[in-house]
């Protein structure tokens, strides 16, 4: 019985997710075109160009790496979901530790890098390398905001943190934790892959780079998962920082869970509205402008965060 | 009755002996394989012995010397890390192994590390410590005779540094074991707090410390003493390097919680705490912290697969430094576990090099590419081990860290806990340029009829692979035994799970939604259609076509943007300037040849009459 209510829970989180992710996708799409004042496509667009490509009628492969990478690169992504707060339902939410969560949402990309580099492609080998710089760079203001969560809330637990939030106010309301919010939401700039940090795919320079090979079904495999990676990473900043949301306020449980995932979900448009205006606005750096931008700015700002919160 | 401590520590010397008298090809193997799971079989049953009493001693006394030994919990873990990994690479020096004077240094070397874990006093310590570096000098020397003179030096430094700090504390203590000297320092330490005269004073304790953290940090590879490893790491077989890489370095990890036994209380008591942690520990902490960062970079930016790994291994050795600096009982077994994995990692890794080697003969990334198709076995050991070490859970190399970080961001060191992530991302960074360069892309050519791994080899990583998978997904059978080492439960949770009580990991769990994760992944990608399997050729070039004429993979300077950010750093080295050091010490014995050495007797009379009368005008 346990097992059959966590599956169908699982379940539903998932369908939730990917459905959100896709809707982002398309807001994405939108709001970037009306600030190009175009009018751009509906904003189930991408839903479309996914069942597209899933339905290909053929694909080509690269050998077992290339297929298992982007199966890895799902499967990890679902992991990750699984992990962080979702209001009151999520599954291992007591699991939830910030380092843990950090990690996971990094590795879909190896996933990716390995199918990617297994093609032999010298594209997706250039995009690889860029895109590892470009971890390399954001690891160190993501670390220092971390590091500023865990010494302020003396605690590793996602859950207890957003537990906190709701008495002790949102995150973001105490300097440190400002600063740090600061420093990772430019981090989530190059984690969602938009400009300024978007050199790893560069479309139109190196063909997208680790995705150039993609076609037919992996690249549908890789559209879900870049829907759910979305929906869980602004679900991620919205818990740690923006206060999370955990309604108790009405008689029924059901309206109660439909409560959160509305508070949550405006919590989360805010931070894709941010990455999206500051992507339509910036031009693309280098790797090396974009590494030397995240090791100075919001590695300051980050590491000063870390420090106040240790003091 | 021989003593079962005395054979873990003299079964493998006494089998490289036999190996290189009994020269002969199988034979010298076969014994080989024996010295080495001799000790690790009576480790494995002294584990019982250890369930029933907290420690086995034994000691014999030579010519007036009495040598003693001790096997408790925490020598007991080290030991099953010499045992575990040291075995495996002996199954791959089967394979690799030229001749039996390697069996007989490698052998020699596991007996020195068994040595250093197992003993209880500062004599046997610094002697099995000589001859481990002897045995490994040796193993270098045979290989390449700069690269072993640079270790070898260094490790004279270390010795030095090593035997004066001894010589500081006999003369004072006048004991050698562990347990006099533990009890003296204890004492000093709560003299000091009394405010009595302590018989060490404030700047000896701190000399000694020094020369310690010299010595020790020579072995495991601390900025800005790594220099020699690099290069002694790569010159020398592969699958010895394992070992060197994965056992030898951690007589240095061994070292520095030696520190923490026989000087710890009385350094803690004398230079105070920050937060909860050692001052003194803060100073290793740092190192560790640098070593990690200046490992990693110069681990992306290699050209050569045994350099790369050796570097990895510097930056790795460096969180474990992090965790034991930082003091407190959990960071402490948080680095012990880091030991561990890094052991079983890097092990694996070594071995992984160690065969592409002896079936590639090539050592360089140019020259490579596109393996794994030839190797599928090696490559399904190489990505239990890039994950492992990359530290996605759930392997053991995130247990291992993730405690690590938790450790160290508890305790409030945001500047250490950045130096961490910067870590974990650097690693991510030279493992997909190892993976890019070997594995993937157009193979050249020459590469292929290229074939898989030797079987002995094939066993040996395999018996690692699945010790980091199985100490990955169950990370509490390893938190249990770091428990006893303290005697309480620092790390509670069943074996499946670590709990910390303000952080939580359970292996089972990951594993089960990633299983999950993965199916339903798959079950979308099967419910798609068929795939058709084109050649590596056949990628998207805007419109040119892809030819084996020409290689198109990225395998030199892979991480070319990196230098360039960097370029300004890595202008300074500490290996340039040690070699600027010794060529001036050369010039000025040029000099000092030319000038005052000349050779000349009458010239040699006049420096006596000089000295004389300078003596006399002293009043000697």
């Amino acid at each position: 019985m346990m097992v059959i209510e966590t599956a169908l829970k699982a379940l539903l989180i998932l369908l939730y997710a990917t459905f959100v992710g896709f809707m982002f996708m398309g807001i994405i799409r939108i709001v970037t075109a009306r600030i190009h004042r175009r009018v751009g496509p509906p904003i189930y667009q991408p839903i479309l160009d996914t069942i597209k490509l899933l339905s290909k009628k053929s694909s080509i492969t690269h050998g077992l790496i290339y297929d298992f990478g982007i199966i890895y690169a799902l499967g990890a992504t679902i992991l990750a979901l699984m992990f962080i707060p979702l209001g009151g339902v999520s599954i291992l939410r007591a699991y939830g530790d910030l380092i843990l969560i950090t990690f996971l949402l990094e590795i879909p990309m190896l996933g990716i890098m390995f199918a990617a580099m297994s093609s032999g492609n010298p594209w997706a080998g250039l995009g690889a390398q860029r895109a590892l710089l470009t971890l390399l760079a954001i690891q160190v203001p993501l670390g220092f905001a971390i590091v500023a969560l865990g010494e302020f809330y003396g605690t590793f637990s996602t859950y207890q943190i957003v537990m906190a939030q709701q008495s002790m106010g949102w995150s973001i309301t105490s300097l440190p934790l400002l600063l740090a919010a600061v420093a990772y939401d430019l981090v989530l700039q190059a984690m969602f892959g938009k400009e300024p940090f978007d050199i790893m795919i560069a479309p139109g320079e190196i063909s997208l780079g680790p995705m150039v090979e993609f076609g037919g079904k992996h690249m549908g495999i890789l559209q879900i998962q870049h829907a759910i990676a979305l929906f869980a990473e602004t679900l991620f900043f919205s818990n740690i920082f923006l206060g999370g949301a955990v309604i108790t306020a009405f008689a029924s449980p059901i309206i109660n869970t439909l409560a959160t995932l509305v508070v949550l979900l405006i919590k989360q448009t805010a931070v894709l509205m941010v990455a999206i205006f500051i992507g339509a606005i910036f031009p693309r750096f280098t790797i090396d402008q974009a590494a030397r931008f995240y090791w100075k700015w919001p590695t300051i700002i980050a590491a000063a965060g870390a420090i106040l919160a240790a003091l | 009755m021989i003593n079962e401590l005395m054979i873990i520590i003299f079964a493998p010397l006494l089998a490289g002996v036999l190996a290189w008298i009994f020269d002969v090809k199988g034979i010298r193997e076969g014994v080989a394989i024996i010295g080495a799971a001799v000790p690790l079989a009576y480790l494995i049953q002294a584990y019982q012995t250890l369930a029933s009493q907290p420690s086995i001693q034994y000691s014999i006394v030579l010519s007036g010397f009495k040598f003693e030994f001790i096997l408790y919990h925490l020598s007991w873990v080290f030991a099953m890390i010499a045992g575990v990994v040291g075995f495996a690479a002996v199954l791959g020096m089967v394979s690799t192994a030229k001749d039996s004077y390697e069996w007989l240094f490698a052998l020699m070397s596991l007996t020195g590390v068994y040595g250093v874990f197992l003993a209880d006093d500062l004599i046997s310590f610094f002697i099995f410590w000589e001859i481990m570096t002897f045995a490994s000098f040796m193993m270098v020397l045979k290989y390449n005779r700069k690269a072993s003179l640079k270790y070898f030096l260094l490790s004279v430094l270390g010795a030095y540094a090593m035997l004066i700090a001894i010589g500081i504390i006999y003369a004072k203590v006048g004991a050698f074991d562990f347990t006099s000297v533990q009890r003296v320092f204890y004492q000093d330490a709560m003299r000091s707090v009394m405010g009595s005269d302590t018989l060490f004073s404030r700047n000896e304790l701190l000399l000694i410390f020094g020369l310690f953290l010299t010595a020790f940090g020579v072995k495991a590879g601390t900025f800005p003493l790594h220099v020699w490893a690099p290069d002694a790491y790569s010159e020398t077989n592969q699958s010895y390097t394992a070992m060197f890489s994965g056992v030898l370095s951690k007589a240095g990890v061994y070292g520095m919680l030696v520190i923490y036994i026989l000087l710890g209380t009385r350094l803690m008591y004398e230079f105070g705490n920050i937060g909860a942690a050692p001052k003194f520990g803060y100073v290793i902490a740092f190192l560790g912290g640098i070593t990690i960062i200046v490992g990693g970079l110069l681990a992306a930016l290699q050209e050569d697969i045994r350099k790369l790994f050796a570097y990895s291994s510097i930056s790795q050795i460096g969180y474990i430094l992090v965790g034991i600096g930082v003091g407190t009982a959990l960071s402490i077994e948080a680095a012990i576990y880091h030991a561990i994995s890094h052991a079983l990692f890097k092990g694996l890794f070594f071995l992984i090099v160690a065969t592409i080697i002896h079936r590639t003969g090539k050592t360089q990334f140019k020259d490579m590419g596109g393996l794994a198709e030839k190797m599928p076995v090696t490559f399904a050991m190489a990505f239990v081990a890039i994950l492992s070490l990359a530290g996605i859970p759930p392997l053991v190399g995130f247990a291992s860290k993730w405690l690590i970080f938790e450790a160290v961001i508890h305790q409030n060191m945001p500047i250490l806990g950045g130096m961490l992530f910067f870590g974990s991302a650097i690693g991510f960074v030279y493992l997909i340029r190892f993976t890019y360069a070997v594995w993937f892309g157009q193979r050249p050519t020459e590469l292929d009829d290229t074939k898989d791994a030797p079987l002995p080899l094939a066993i040996a990583m395999g018996i690692l692979a699945l010790l980091n998978v199985v100490f990955g997904i169950a990370p509490g059978i390893v938190a249990g035994e770091l428990n006893k080492i303290f005697g309480k439960e620092i790390i509670q949770g069943t074996i499946w799970e670590l709990n910390l009580g303000f952080g939580r990991y359970n292996g089972l769990f990951i594993t089960i939604w990633l299983v999950v994760g993965i199916l339903i992944a798959a079950v979308i990608y099967f419910l798609g259609a068929k795939v058709r399997r084109v050649p590596v050729t056949d990628t998207y070039q805007a419109g040119n076509p892809v030819t084996m004429d020409y290689n198109l993979t990225i395998r030199r300077n892979f991480f070319l943007p990196l230098k360039e950010t960097l370029a300004f750093w890595l202008r300074m080295s500490f290996d340039r300037l040690y070699q600027d050091i010794g060529s001036w010490v050369e010039d000025l014995a040029e000099t000092l040849r030319h000038y005052i050495y000349n050779g000349n007797v009458q010239a040699y009379a006049w420096y006596l009459a000089a000295i004389l009368i300078i003596l006399a005008l002293w009043g000697v």
